[in-house]
């Protein structure tokens, strides 16, 4: 079997117009990984810049009331993470920016795809769209004229006498070619390394590793299928086209398709229902700027209580701050409530899509490529999360200094100072680890390694009935 | 060999070739199914803007009500006074929609990645957070939706590959070519006849559909020149693609190498050159973070309040010429709540100051994709096409500048009103509804 294998990459080696396609894909590789790095560090300067202003702009808060610091609020800027130089995945659709501040829970808004028109639909030349659309072309093409250039020039009658199985034959073939396919992409990852070997860590280096795999089984069900047809196929004309078709298929049709359907089986609300119904909810809870509200009553009474005094003027807090606190706190389940079922369905499309791995085992690539790249709307809902934990604790410290840091009730003019603003400390994204969300890959590995496996039982059974002329 | 001939002999080949007629049905479906997306997107909008202009109507009807019971709002919040222009023109419900073409059947464009409805009040932008997508999944939204557009600048070049690759090649693999070139008069004739029929019969499906998709939202009753464009534009992309495939195949031999040829041209045009520019525009305009907005919105908006009144006041005259004589510039005791009333209009200057550097990057980003266009047919196709169906970025650019000039005109209204003292009752409510409606 290593002698073919062996065998196999001496004619790779010597076939010029191989080498110069393989060139020029190098060199576009190369392009893409540059380029994409060059973005990185260029959105990475940006965000730094935008955040250092902000925290600055923060920090040199002289005094204001602490509401009016919850409703002046902060910004929070979606970082770039370093992996999306291999796959940018949700990044350029979802938002850059999201507001922080009391009351209400922001979107994020101003996504790079709305700032400009139309340019790709595939989206950036990144490593994955070379990775996930060319190199499987390229595969599929050295493996069809591997197989079909034996069978043009009568050479497997001779193989076979030289006491090999047309199974091992074919299977060594395609690992040969499967191997050339992994060293393409060993060689991104490569080339990956080199640009970024300052970021290099233990999580990085095992997302990595995942990613690799995932298009090495890709790569392995491609090139499979791919030998299995020529086989199967007496003209090699129809089993190129079958496969090129097959190609069509898993890229451009049923992704597209599938994704657009999941969406009417599991159905997201739109905008406006979705925020009337948490406005309908909200209005249940405590009007933190309505003294009149009768839940409002029913906290102060309890407030009065608890410090044993008859009105808000003998309470030694300012209760504005209470009443503030307990309207956030209320606000907070409300959006649990929502942004839950929100996230709900959206796993529940995403299973949906992943199913349909089955169907294009592309679908499992592309979700388990842009999730171990960190890119996928798992990773972008945890940032979301992260975000809205963060803004709870912004806004308490603000309510808290409102009650309890000397006012008294009704003392909208009293300014909490410099010191505290400085004291409140600024959002910190900590990336997502791969340990709390590998779970949800779990079926696209699976789907791809079933895939594998059936690929080299239809080649066992593909070499069964192949009639040796 | 006579054209009609080679037509007929094409068409025979064509209705025995189950991977043939297999691709079309595929093609079909799909294209149906985009036509569906497209229309139910159209549908869903229309809708939505309906409920939402229902809505807005029976608030405003709320605030008629207190006119003619004579009170001054809701009772929870004592501090309204709609008969103020302030709290008049704040509770007027007045919306701007970016309403959807009909042609959005045949393609949704840049239409998810935008609002469409926005309610205007003298503190709005064209880029407050209420103005974000619609909710959908962001990976949906990434790999894109599959709309009639999309089969034609994806699909319609596969599926013409389809039909051409065998064309010559198989002859010149089956060795049969020079019997063809005893047979037909002129080679060249045979074979560009034979690309023609399934240009023809591409182009028949394609109008087929066309005609389907203008049932399912009254393409012909709305806007019939829109249809004729998206026609033009697509006849013009088919013509591109049946002439690319036809100069390979007349200067091509073997099916296979012809086949690879026509996929790696494919690849070229649809993935790498765009995503290409796409990765260099990125690259040289990083995603605008709005920073310049933001800082309007905070701190060039403080530093504003915190102007003493009569410079705050200078700036007001200036922009307003016509309150120096007015009632309330003479009366102190209103002209300080008149003032910070009026404080919307000078926010909403440095709000536009700031948007100009904001919207001239966007122009900038869009004229280097536009330079690309010789190069770079695919994205040309896409935005003539988003163009069409007015879901391009420009579509929206003016949907945003429309905002704007409503925020402007209601900020003029408020201010007029706010200084010469003017009393709202019902009549004066209804004007500013009609006045900010049209």
């Amino acid at each position: 079997m290593r002698q073919i294998i062996k065998n196999e990459w001496r004619l790779l080696l010597r076939h010029k117009i191989l080498l110069r396609f393989c060139f020029c894909f190098l060199l576009i590789l190369i392009l893409a990984l540059f380029l994409s790095n060059q973005q990185h560090r260029a959105q990475l300067s940006t965000y730094k810049i935008a955040k250092d202003e902000l925290r600055e702009q923060w920090e040199s808060i002289d005094s204001m009331n602490p509401h009016s610091a919850a409703h002046y609020g902060t910004y929070v800027f979606k970082p770039s993470n370093i992996l999306t130089n291999l796959d940018e995945g949700v990044n350029g659709v979802t938002g850059n920016v999201l507001r922080v501040e009391g009351h209400v829970q922001n979107e994020m808004v101003y996504s790079e795809a709305s700032q400009m028109m139309s340019v790709s639909k595939f989206g950036k030349l990144k490593a994955s769209l070379i990775l996930q659309y060319i190199v499987p072309l390229l595969l599929m093409f050295l493996a069809f004229s591997t197989v079909n250039s034996e069978r043009q020039q009568g050479r497997l009658k001779t193989l076979l006498l030289q006491s090999t199985s047309l199974f091992r034959l074919m299977i060594s073939k395609a690992i040969a070619i499967w191997l050339f396919g992994l060293s393409l992409l060993g060689f991104s990852v490569f080339i990956y390394t080199i640009l970024n070997f300052n970021n290099l860590n233990a999580e990085l280096f095992l997302r990595l590793i995942l990613f690799l795999i995932s298009y090495g089984l890709y790569y392995f069900i491609v090139v499979g299928l791919t030998i299995f047809l020529t086989i199967y196929f007496k003209r090699p004309l129809i089993a190129l086209t079958t496969m090129i078709g097959i190609w069509i298929l898993w890229t451009v049709f049923i992704p597209n398709i599938v994704m657009s359907s999941v969406e009417k089986w599991h159905l997201l609300p739109n905008r406006n229902e979705f925020k009337s119904a948490m406005k309908e909810d909200r209005s249940k809870g405590i009007d933190g700027h309505n003294p009149s509200d009768e839940r409002g009553k029913a906290l102060e009474e309890k407030v009065l209580a608890e410090y044993k005094v008859d009105s808000l003027s003998q309470l030694p807090i300012n209760f504005d701050g209470i009443r503030m606190q307990a309207d956030e706190e209320y606000g907070n389940i409300v959006w649990d409530k929502h942004f839950g079922n929100l996230s709900n369905v959206l796993i529940e499309q995403k299973q949906k899509v992943q199913l349909f791995g089955i169907l294009s085992p592309m679908l499992a690539l592309k979700n388990s490529s842009m999730g171990y790249a960190g890119s996928d709307n798992i990773h972008h809902q945890a940032f979301l999360r992260q975000v809205e934990d963060y803004r709870r604790i912004f806004i308490k410290q603000l309510n808290d200094e409102h009650a309890y840091g000397g006012s008294k009730t009704g003392n909208w003019g009293w300014k909490a100072q410099n010191d505290f603003f400085k004291s409140v400390k600024d959002f910190n994204y900590k990336s997502t680890e791969l340990k709390s969300v590998w779970t949800y890959y779990l079926t696209d590995n699976i789907i791809l390694l079933i895939w594998s496996i059936v690929t080299i039982l239809m080649i066992f059974l593909g070499t069964k009935r192949m009639q040796i002329i | 060999m006579k054209t009609l001939a080679i037509l007929k002999y094409e068409w025979i080949h064509f209705i025995r070739s189950p991977f043939k007629i297999v691709a079309l049905v595929l093609f079909i479906l799909a294209s149906v199914y985009g036509l569906h997306n497209g229309s139910d997107l159209f549908k869903t909008r229309t809708l939505e803007i309906d409920r939402i202009q229902t809505q807005a109507q029976a608030s405003q009807a709320d605030i008629i009500a207190y006119y003619d019971k004579n009170l001054k709002g809701p009772s929870d919040r004592p501090w309204v006074d709609v008969s103020t222009p302030f709290w008049a023109l704040s509770y007027s419900y007045v919306y701007e929609f970016k309403s959807p073409s009909p042609l959005m059947v045949y393609g949704v464009g840049q239409a998810e990645k935008y609002g469409y409805y926005k309610r205007i009040t003298n503190r709005s932008s064209p880029y407050d957070t209420d103005m974000a997508e619609e909710i959908a999944n962001p990976e949906r939204l990434q790999t894109g939706y599959l709309d009639f557009t999309f089969s034609i600048i994806y699909l319609l070049p596969l599926l013409l590959m389809i039909y051409l690759y065998t064309i010559k090649g198989t002859e010149v693999d089956t060795g049969i070519l020079p019997l063809i070139t005893v047979q037909a008069t002129r080679t060249k004739l045979w074979l560009w006849t034979r690309i023609s029929f399934y240009f023809i019969l591409v182009l028949s499906i394609l109008i087929l559909l066309l005609f389907y998709g203008a049932i399912l939202t009254d393409v012909f009753n709305n806007d019939f020149s829109g249809f004729l464009n998206y026609l033009v534009m697509m006849l013009l992309y088919l013509t591109l693609w049946t002439i690319i495939f036809g100069l390979i195949i007349n200067y091509g031999s073997f099916s296979i190498t012809n086949t690879l040829k026509m996929v790696g041209i494919w690849l070229l045009f649809a993935f790498i050159v765009p995503g290409s520019i796409h990765q260099v525009v990125s690259t040289k305009y990083p995603a605008n973070l709005m920073i310049d907005f933001i800082d309007a919105q905070r701190d060039e908006k403080d530093k504003l309040y915190s102007l003493p009144d009569s410079i705050f006041q200078q700036k007001l005259n200036e922009k307003f010429p016509q309150i120096l004589n007015s009632i309330v510039m003479k009366d102190s005791l209103k002209r300080n709540r008149a003032m910070n009333e009026s404080a919307a209009s000078l926010t909403n200057d440095l709000t536009k100051k700031s948007l100009k550097t904001i919207e001239s990057s966007y122009t900038e980003k869009n004229k280097l994709i536009k330079s690309t266009y010789w190069f770079n047919p695919i994205t040309f196709f896409q935005n003539r096409f988003n163009s069409i169906t007015q879901t391009h970025f420009d579509d929206y650019q003016n949907y945003r500048d429309q905002i704007q000039s409503l925020v402007d005109k209601q900020i003029e209204i408020l201010v007029l009103d706010i200084w010469g003292d003017v009393q709202v009752d019902k009549e004066r409510y209804l004007d500013y509804i009609n006045i900010l409606s049209n």
